[in-house]
């Protein structure tokens, strides 16, 4: 499993890998808060979670996006999540600990999750996100 | 330059018809020699692309401060038919009504006694960074007023005076503004975030006039050299960013169901005059509304805060004109010999309407609007003029800032927040940040000369230079 951040201009782009798709699910959910709090949460505060979409990609565009609202509404920071997908739809849990100013200025806000670009692609063996986050 | 595209003039580039498949109109483009260097292929083709929309007039157009962005260029400007055109999140962004505001004080330079305990004070005053929530407790009902009313509600609550209303481009309201178009999720988010400033490049930043370059419109705009100023630069918060996120979603399904094809996603749209452009224009136009409502509160905590520092009279602080750049408005324009009412949409750029223009304060009916272009830290602003010429060429548009020309990563790589804090302290600029890794991403360095962008603007005639800004003092989101 792997993040990385690779060049953009304006916003920050970043690629996600993972084995599978679940785990890809759970990376893709610690590259945000990578990008918004410069770290990924800890600890075992845990809260139920469901995205749909019509496509794989619209699910994970929807999954980022309900984080990002859940993120910034319930103030917390997640560590990654277990979620069960089927179809075009998920449900499951997302891992977290309370937002604190100390620990978590690192990072900045993210407006919103691009479908620029925004792609997912299964190659030897591996789920690869690519995902543009507007800062 | 790039394979395929001309020049037409000194600072005129033209992308014809043909370079990405579907374009129904050209792209136009305006650009020194200096900032060609720095143009990315991936914007000209967002550019190309936006040109293959339904509905556009004329031409797909990018200002000199054009980068790649998702879905338009930054610094895109395009505007649609409103019978056969359509409305897109993709033209406007997430950060609705992103915009600027200058505020000025009858204080000169020497005047500015205190300027560490003035930065300390505005940065306790006005809620900033990621996570930063306003002490201010909405009701619904509130939040239905500034959706409805923007900077009408504000003064109305005592948050300003009836003059700074009219002050904003559109008087700071878009009438067009339906809150029922406003999701539960987007309220949630907004409630929290009214009057806070943001994380990013937004900022609230102390300067200086140093240099005017047109006498009378400076003396309409109430500008003097060595006045302090005081520049807003924030938008519509979690708010527009959810209003824009739920409608991209909605406006993806619309897409396919009006057989709209697109070369991407992001340029998700529908027609104007179908349910689910309406219901987007009505969300966006009240986000609008909550981005001036935002800018309004926060120059009132920044009022208050002068008056009580130096003493200087409420009322004796004016605002020269509040405008915004990220927005899609309907608009009555000229193009072709045809006298028509369009949607503009400008992704990063701002309007700029001449002399005579509708919606222009009587103080500005002669000068133009002010424009207001703001840098980066350390890097000057600029106030400049609309024209007649931006009425002709770009639908009484022009630039919006520097523009970005090196990623955060490499930002980070070449140099830490802190040498940024202390190499501008150095210059006697005091930069207050919620960390410094906010400070490193926003960097000086990064950006394209905001002098070079204005000059292209200037020499084009798309606006007029009227004073240069520098800044003493930032407090970054």
């Amino acid at each position: 499993m792997s993040i990385e951040e690779l060049e953009h201009t304006a916003d920050i782009r970043m690629r996600v890998s993972a084995p599978t798709l679940e785990e890809l699910f759970s990376e893709a959910a610690r590259a945000l808060m990578i990008v918004m709090y410069g770290c990924p949460g800890v600890g075992g505060k845990s809260m139920n979670v469901s995205a749909q979409g019509h496509d794989i990609e619209s699910l994970m565009h929807a999954f980022l996006s309900e984080l990002l609202f859940l993120s910034e509404v319930e103030g917390m920071v997640f560590s990654g999540a277990e979620v069960i997908v089927g179809g075009n739809a998920l449900e499951g849990t997302v891992k977290g600990e309370p937002f604190s100013p100390e620990v978590h200025s690192g990072g900045q806000g993210v407006k919103g999750i691009s479908f620029s670009g925004f792609c997912i692609v299964h190659e030897q063996g591996s789920y690869i996100l690519d995902v543009i986050f507007d800062v | 330059m790039l394979q395929g595209i001309s020049r037409t003039g000194p600072y005129e580039w033209e992308v014809p018809v043909g370079f990405v498949p579907g374009m129904r109109v050209p792209a136009n483009f305006f650009l020194s020699e200096a900032l060609a260097e720095d143009l990315e292929p991936g914007a000209v083709q967002q550019l190309a692309n936006v040109a293959t929309m339904p509905g556009i007039v004329g031409r797909s157009l990018a200002m000199p401060d054009i980068h790649w962005g998702y879905g338009f260029p930054i610094g895109g400007v395009a505007a649609f038919s409103l019978e056969e055109g359509v409305i897109s999140p993709g033209g406007v962004g997430f950060d609705i009504n992103c915009g600027v505001r200058l505020l000025s004080t009858p204080l000169r330079e020497p005047e500015l006694a205190k300027k560490r305990e003035l930065i300390e004070r505005l940065f306790r005053a006005v809620p900033t960074g990621v996570g930063g929530k306003s002490t201010l407790r909405l009701s619904a009902k509130s939040l239905d007023g500034i959706l409805e009313g923007g900077s009408s509600w504000a003064v109305r609550e005592g948050y300003g005076l009836d003059r700074d209303i009219l002050m904003c481009e559109q008087a700071g309201c878009m009438k067009e503004a339906d809150p029922s178009s406003v999701s539960q999720k987007a309220r949630q988010r907004g409630m929290p975030q009214s009057g806070t400033l943001g994380s990013g490049n937004h900022f609230l930043e102390i300067q200086v006039v140093r240099e005017v370059y047109d006498q009378d419109a400076a003396r309409v705009f109430g500008v003097f050299p060595g006045q302090i100023c005081i520049m807003i630069h924030c938008g519509s918060r979690g708010l527009g960013h959810q209003v824009c996120t739920d409608h991209l979603s909605i406006l993806e399904s619309a897409t396919k169901k009006y057989r709209i094809a697109l070369p991407d996603r992001q340029l998700a749209c529908a027609p104007l005059d179908s349910p689910e452009g309406k219901a987007y224009f009505g969300a966006m136009a009240a986000s609008a509304n909550y981005a001036w409502a935002n800018r309004q509160m926060i120059m009132h905590y920044t009022r208050k805060v002068m008056e009580d520092l130096y003493g200087i009279p409420y009322g004796e602080m004016h605002l020269v004109y509040d405008v915004a750049h990220n927005v899609a408005k309907i608009e009555e324009h000229s193009w072709g010999g045809s006298r028509m009412k369009v949607c503009v949409h400008r992704k990063g750029a701002t309007r700029a309407y001449g002399p005579g223009a509708p919606d222009l304060p009587p103080e500005y009916e002669t000068t133009g609007q002010p424009v207001i272009i703001p840098g980066s830290m350390g890097s000057p602003s600029f106030l400049l003029r609309g024209t007649m010429t931006a009425m002709e060429k770009t639908f009484g548009s022009t630039c919006h800032g520097a523009g970005r020309i090196m990623s955060r990563t490499q930002a980070k790589k070449r140099v830490s927040g802190k040498e940024v804090r202390e190499t501008l302290a150095q210059r006697g600029i005091i930069v207050r940040a919620p960390s410094d890794a906010a400070i490193a991403d926003e960097a000086p360095s990064v950006y394209k000369p905001s002098a070079e962008v204005v000059r292209v603007v200037h020499e084009v005639g798309l606006s007029r230079m009227v004073a240069r800004l520098e800044p003493l003092g930032v407090i970054k989101g």
